[in-house]
């Protein structure tokens, strides 16, 4: 019977078209309701996407790194094509800028730009602001368990010296210039050091310390703070916003814990809104952009991460815990914080030497 | 005496492997129903992560998207690498040198070069012709790539042990290659096709970095969320998806065990 | 055409029956692979030879320079830092491997000699949990040996650790996690060789030897061999160029060659040197199979082992 001799063949065919479709196609992207956002993970408030979901009656779809390595790699793999708007931090700014991977901004179209802050309208890792728009900005430095370290030092010696710390296993972050820069500082040379004698004196200690029993491993600033209340580690580097959020999801784990920037400097850093080159969707970046410029939308950011608003704005509405330290560092503390320096050439090839060493001995 | 000294001792081994088979995912089961938010101390019985999950549509639609992969590129690769397999047992005394090479390299090739060469090759491809942008297509080419030679390898090495006479016999007895293939080698390649598949399926909800590279904005998997969560300092809802994660693949092997038994029941 | 004689003679067609044979079975399989697998990984070959930018992008000219950043050569003179993470990657590999055939061999014994209906039960029983996540699994493993857990308590009172320190980050923590991942991979191709062993050449060896380690030598182990090296294969190699486990049961303190190669394409921002750095594991690992190889012929595996 020709019927049920064709019945299988259809439903193979069935099964096969659309699957052949997937594959040719891959994902349908670049629709115009859709705003592809490469984001930190857990950096954003959901309600805030429903809200622009709303408000623009669009689909927002979230993607997340989990370093400013991994969000360049995928950018220069075919990135540059598929999201809308990433967030890197102050330091990539300039590279992504460089390796025309990202587009200037239309600022005809970001209305709520004069909310930013003064301080960060003429930033020094984008000059007159014409790429990035910021999102936080917040600072790393060392969390400790208070139990273990009583009479803690404010100071990299909890880290770097043995004598501070003989018996408890602590961390170093996993992103070079983050932790030879704590190096550099604990040995005097400043926490935003450059050139080859400091890197070098400051690499030589990482592998001291690397190799003291004690020693747990590179860990990034927020599994840090996990491992910390786990007891995993006793003292790690780690950033006041996601220090804060942990104690506030796990108050009881997070209780004997403490942050602390050290008087020798530390980093402040800014995490910024920018546009890839070849978006699918500029315009509506723009609009998402300039919607998170506006007061309360910023507000709204800050006291989900607790991190401290670039937005002046939005001052009005941000929580209490946001105006005081650690989020806003004291004035003390603010002038010993420093931008990480933007590595080009040579001078990032140098660097990159001594911290592949640094990790590899 | 010895001879049952040695089976108890086997046993024994055998109980103990599989504690320290279970053990990990018994640990990310029991933290799942933890009452408190505390990774480090077990508080009490809840299921509120559980209600969480409902609500975390990303981490549902990555869920999806991992068996969708694994469940497409396993059947893919069975059928192009089963066929491989026979035909370099088939043909293994011709000069098939390059036939080796060539199924050894996704085997040699690491992980991430191996992501890295697929997600640039995609990309380009995209660029000239506007094919291949990167997604669950991407990622199933990929997934495939890498299951082939598995498949390819358990199925030769399985004809490579039989006794060459049982070829002789079969010849004799069926005269069309089709009926032998059914009558003869489906059947005699039961145990290796299974496990085949099994190692397919398995490699492909295993890998992250191939997956991570040639994954699009919408076709996140799993392992990649959860390395992203785990990366960012672990949320109970992990435990949670984890476990479900866990006692989804405890059904299907369930499963796949009753309708063995089945089927071997009727035959 | 030299005429329809050559065609028609049984030895041309059975040829040529042949060969639309190795086309049909083979050529899909070759085809995919030729295709999404060959080709990038030419271009991707072809990046090693091309200079590092500043930022990480690989461009004209071609050079050899990502060669000997390898090497050792960098802006600032010789190191033995990649010498390091080289031999470190062939250690980890060769004790894990050795421990996972050590726990395969009686495993896929006991499982052979089991009653019929219960292997493929048990078989499942050890594949299970690799069905889910090399990430889940390993950080299952973190839970497991961090600081203050049974575990770790155990091995500090052993003195095996220093006090406070818990069990992972460590080697050890990366060795465990191999053995753990890679296990079935070794255990199924050993049961399918222990499933087809002659029982009778095992009966007489242990007539003839009596000791059941010369049983295991001469009757056992050739028999076997086909599925050892298989399983060798299946383990070794992902073993060598694992990143996943290293990365966070590891801490980031011992730097594999899989972790070296993954940083170059990301953090390390130097994707010759990163080509570069995969086209040494690639040399490595044939280097590892020819010896597997010869091994296999000599020790009595015939020309019939796996490759």
């Amino acid at each position: 019977m020709p019927h049920s001799l064709y019945r299988p063949f259809r439903r193979s065919a069935r099964t096969a078209l659309p699957l052949l479709g997937l594959m040719l196609a891959g994902g349908a992207q670049a629709a115009d309701d859709k705003l592809y956002l490469f984001n930190w993970t857990e950096y954003m408030d959901p309600a805030i996407i429903d809200a622009f979901e709303e408000r623009y009656d669009v689909e927002v779809v979230q993607n997340y790194f989990n370093s400013q390595p991994e969000m360049l790699a995928k950018l220069n793999a075919g990135g540059v094509s598929q999201y809308d708007v990433i967030v890197p931090s102050n330091y990539y700014v300039p590279r992504l800028i460089e390796t025309g991977l990202v587009q200037p901004l239309d600022k005809t179209k970001l209305s709520h730009l004069g909310n930013v802050m003064d301080t960060f309208q003429d930033p020094g890792y984008d000059p007159g602001g014409d790429y990035s728009v910021p999102y936080q900005w917040g600072t790393t430095g060392i969390i400790y368990n208070t139990d273990t370290f009583p009479d803690a030092p404010k100071s990299w010696s909890l880290l770097f010296d043995a004598n501070e710390n003989p018996d408890y296993p602590f961390a170093v972050a996993g992103d070079g210039q983050v932790t030879m820069g704590g190096a550099c500082a604990y040995l005097g040379h400043g926490y935003d050091c450059t050139g080859l004698d400091a890197w070098r004196e400051a690499a030589k200690l990482l592998i001291e310390t690397k190799g003291r029993d004690t020693f747990s491993g590179f860990t990034d600033g927020t599994p840090a703070l996990q491992q910390l209340s786990r007891g995993v580690v006793h003292a790690a580097m780690s950033f006041n916003g996601d220090y804060l959020a942990f104690k506030d999801e796990d108050p009881e784990g997070f209780a004997n814990t403490a942050f602390m920037i050290p008087d020798e400097g530390a980093e402040m850093w800014v995490d910024t809104m920018m546009i890839p080159a070849e978006a699918p969707n500029s315009d509506l970046a723009h609009a998402f952009i300039d919607f998170l410029l506006e007061a309360e939308v910023g507000a709204q950011l800050s006291n989900y991460n607790y991190y401290a608003s670039p937005n002046a704005a939005a001052e009005p509405y941000l929580d209490e815990v946001l105006t005081q330290p650690p989020v806003q560092p004291s004035d003390d503390d603010m002038q010993r914080l420093r931008f990480i320096p933007s590595l080009s050439g040579d001078e990032l090839q140098v660097f990159q030497q001594l911290w592949s060493e640094v990790q590899a001995r | 005496m010895t001879r049952h000294g040695l089976h108890r001792g086997l046993r024994v081994f055998w109980w103990l492997t599989l504690l320290f088979l279970y053990l990990p995912l018994a640990v990310v089961v029991l933290y799942s129903f933890n009452a408190s938010n505390s990774a480090a101390h077990f508080t009490g019985v809840s299921l509120r992560w559980y209600y969480r999950l409902m609500g975390n549509e990303a981490l549902l639609a990555a869920l999806g998207n991992s068996l969708l992969l694994a469940v497409v590129s396993s059947l893919i690769a069975l059928l192009l690498g089963s066929l491989v397999g026979y035909g370099m047992f088939h043909h293994r005394w011709r000069r098939l040198g390059w036939l080796v090479v060539l199924i050894y390299l996704p085997l040699v090739l690491p992980d991430i070069v191996f992501g890295i060469a697929e997600m640039a090759f995609f990309v380009q491809v995209e660029r000239l012709t506007g094919w291949l942008s990167p997604g669950l297509g991407t990622m199933v080419i990929a997934h495939v790539s890498f299951q082939i030679p598995f498949v390819a390898l358990i199925v030769y090495s399985r004809l490579v042990g039989l006794d060459p006479s049982l070829f002789e016999a079969a010849k004799d007895l069926y005269a069309s290659p089709w009926q032998r293939a059914r009558h003869f080698l489906v059947p005699t390649l039961r145990p290796a096709l299974i496990s085949g598949a099994f190692l397919s399926f398995t490699l492909s909800l295993d890998d992250f970095v191939i997956s991570f590279f040639t994954a699009g904005p919408e076709s996140a998997t799993l392992p990649i969320y959860i390395w992203g969560a785990i990366r960012k300092g672990v949320s109970p809802e992990i435990n949670a998806i984890a476990t479900l994660m866990i006692a989804a693949v405890v059904l299907v092997a369930v499963a796949s065990l009753l309708l063995g038994r089945q089927r071997a029941g009727r035959g | 055409m030299s005429g329809p004689g050559v065609l028609a003679a049984p030895g041309g067609r059975r040829a040529l029956g042949e060969t639309r044979h190795l086309l049909l079975t083979v050529a899909p399989g070759v085809l995919w692979l030729l295709i999404f697998l060959v080709l990038p990984g030419i271009y991707l070959m072809g990046v090693a030879f091309m200079t590092n930018g500043p930022y990480g992008q690989p461009q004209m000219p071609l050079t050899l320079d990502a060669f000997e950043r390898l090497a050792g050569y960098g802006i600032l003179g010789w190191s033995p830092a990649n010498l390091y993470t080289l031999l470190r990657s062939l250690a980890q590999t060769l004790i894990a491997t050795l421990l996972v055939v050590a726990i395969s061999y009686p495993l896929a014994y006991h499982i052979s000699t089991a009653k019929a209906r219960w292997r493929p039960v048990m078989l499942l029983a050890l594949v299970v949990p690799s069905w889910t996540n090399q990430v889940i699994r390993t950080f299952g493993w973190m839970n497991l040996l961090a600081p203050g857990t049974p575990l770790a308590g155990l091995a500090e009172s052993l003195n095996l650790i220093p006090s406070n320190m818990g069990l992972y980050p460590s080697n050890i923590a990366v060795t465990l996690g191999l053995v753990y991942n890679f296990l079935p991979f070794m255990v199924l191709p050993l049961y399918a060789a222990f499933e087809k062993l002659d029982i009778s050449q095992v009966e007489a060896a242990q007539d003839l030897y009596a000791s059941p380690l010369r049983t295991f030598r001469h009757a056992v182990f050739p028999q076997t061999l086909p599925g050892l090296l298989a399983g060798v294969v299946l383990v070794a190699i992902p073993a060598f160029g694992m990143y996943v486990v290293s990365e966070l049961l590891g801490g980031g303190k011992h730097m594999l060659l899989g972790n070296l190669v993954a940083r170059q394409f990301g953090g390390g921002a130097n994707w010759p040197l990163g080509a570069a750095g995969a086209i040494l594991m690639l040399l490595a690992t044939f280097a590892g199979l020819y010896v597997m190889r010869r091994l296999g012929r000599r020790l009595g595996g015939g020309d019939e082992v796996v490759i």
